[in-house]
């Protein structure tokens, strides 16, 4: 499974903090340390509605020049404002990125789709509209429905685009897990060359031991089809849940003796 | 025989049991009534309609408030009893109604403009038909129009506005003062709620109250409903 590193995300107040004062020492340590637990992709985000678009567009020129200073390692540009990601694609340093994130939402998919076609990069899609997030399975597949259409008609590759299916609280709704569970599946058979994606945290809103929630979801989403997570890669356990179960759903066995052997699997 | 109804409703909801094929926070009450046939129980026993959701209902999500307060119960157990209490309370209106008794107050609920977060909106809706308010939820990014015009004619006592983001809060002062210049203002408590919004920005947009969390706004609104007396 593909690991993005979810840490250096202005949600966070000392990473907002660090962002405001610009604390390139404080980004460097985080990137480093993401990579050292084995991500394979840095997202950046700069959060969004506490200042203007363009300093939220200076803040991101900045966090990508940092963290490409502190790691070879491929970013995914994080936001949800167009002329933000256009920003940071000004700055991009290398070829391969992923763009993060587009919606059924004809005006911000027009505006930020063709970057991605534009780039060749890749390109996280939402399974949602202008509506909020669908309740249903099936509503999410005709988000991504009209979103695939799109994107083809822009010349974007299935295997550019990575679904997400959207995560709700199952503490809210007890359905929530199974409907993003089994709409991994049927857009991994509809779709076969695109990809899946899913940040872990919301489902477990309102729970006590958040993680081993987190976690639990995280080996059944592997099992449905899931090609790519965004998570804190320093939860140790969770890594290893995930070289453990990218074995057991037959994707060999050597990615989780290595991980061993580099002291990376605790159980 | 009725006041035993009445404290095991009160136990009920407390477990947040609807009926008698759910298990409760704990198995103790395994197998017995749950709230919807103790509240149809406790008719058929003549108990008044008022001592039904006072003692009964409300008593009880008063306890489960306090037990999510001390995190002892979470989401899910909270939301149990919300929704067992607020199914009871629909089958008490008609009697409530008959009864002449005072029924608690209309609660106007949307996530504003440009907005589509919409679980805490939910979260405090629900708890509010389980306090006995009649709500009616607008849904999601609800423009500032609509907002006003559901004012006007459905005169609600209370208005709830939520917002998750720093961006979309905005729509909130826009709110207020919308409902200002179309003379409204002083019609409806406007109760602001979400992870953007504090104390500070209620007042510096007009708002009558800033709510932490759905327990919060049920003490708001009776509060304020207190006061009207």
């Amino acid at each position: 499974m593909l690991i993005i590193g979810e840490n250096i995300n202005a949600s966070t107040r000392a990473v907002a903090e660090a962002i405001t004062t610009r604390n390139q020492e404080f980004v460097t340590e985080l990137a480093q340390a993401e990579v050292a637990a084995g991500a394979d992709f840095i997202d950046v985000n700069v959060g969004a509605g506490s200042s203007s678009s363009q300093d939220e567009a200076r803040a991101m020129k900045w966090l990508v020049a940092v963290v490409q200073q502190a790691t070879d390692k491929p970013l995914v540009i994080d936001s949800d404002c167009p002329e933000v990601i256009r920003a940071a694609l000004n700055k991009y340093q290398g070829k391969r990125l992923i763009i993060n994130s587009v919606t059924a939402e004809p005006q911000r998919l027009e505006a930020v789709a063709p970057l991605a076609a534009e780039w060749g990069s890749g390109l996280v899609a939402l399974a949602m509209g202008t509506g909020g997030i669908p309740n249903s399975v099936e509503q999410r597949l005709d988000a991504c429905e009209w979103i695939m259409t799109q994107l083809t008609r822009l010349g974007i590759k299935p295997e550019q685009i990575y679904f997400d299916p959207l995560v709700l609280p199952v503490a809210v709704d007890s359905k929530q897990a199974l409907v993003t569970l089994r709409t991994i599946e049927q857009i991994k058979s509809r779709y076969p060359g695109a990809k899946t994606v899913i940040g872990l945290s919301n489902i477990s809103y309102g729970l006590p031991k958040r993680k081993l929630i987190n976690r639990t979801f995280l080996v059944m989403a592997a099992y449905a089809g899931l090609d790519a997570v965004i998570i804190n890669p320093l939860d140790a356990k969770a890594m290893s849940l995930i070289k453990a179960a990218d074995m057991l759903i037959g994707k060999g066995s050597r990615g989780y003796t290595r991980a061993y052997r580099a002291g990376a699997i605790v159980d | 025989m009725s006041q035993d109804t009445i404290a095991r409703l009160k136990e009920n909801v407390i477990q947040g049991r609807k009926t008698k094929d759910d298990e409760g926070v704990d198995d103790s009450l395994s197998g017995t009534p749950g709230v919807l046939e103790l509240t149809r129980l406790a008719l058929e026993e003549k108990v008044s309609p008022d001592i039904i959701v006072n003692h009964g209902l409300t008593a009880g999500m008063q306890v489960v408030g306090d037990k999510f307060a001390t995190k002892e119960y979470f989401i899910p157990d909270m939301l149990a009893s919300a929704e067992a209490v607020g199914e009871a309370t629909a089958i008490l209106k008609p009697y409530l109604e008959a009864s002449n008794s005072e029924i608690k107050g209309k609660f106007t609920i949307a996530t504003v403009k440009g907005d589509i977060h919409d679980i805490g909106k939910n979260i405090v809706a629900t708890l509010l038909r389980g306090a006995g308010y009649e709500v009616v939820d607008l849904g999601i990014n609800v423009p500032t129009e609509k907002i006003v015009q559901m004012v006007r004619e459905n005169k609600p006592d209370f208005l709830g506005l939520s917002a998750l983001l720093t961006t979309t809060m905005l729509a909130m002062g826009e709110v207020v003062r919308e409902l200002e210049a179309s003379g409204l203002r002083d019609k409806v408590k406007v109760l602001i709620g979400g992870a953007a919004v504090s104390d500070e920005y209620a007042q510096e947009i007009g708002a009558d109250a800033y709510c932490v969390d759905g327990f919060h706004a049920i003490k708001m609104v009776d509060t304020f409903q207190q006061r009207k007396l």
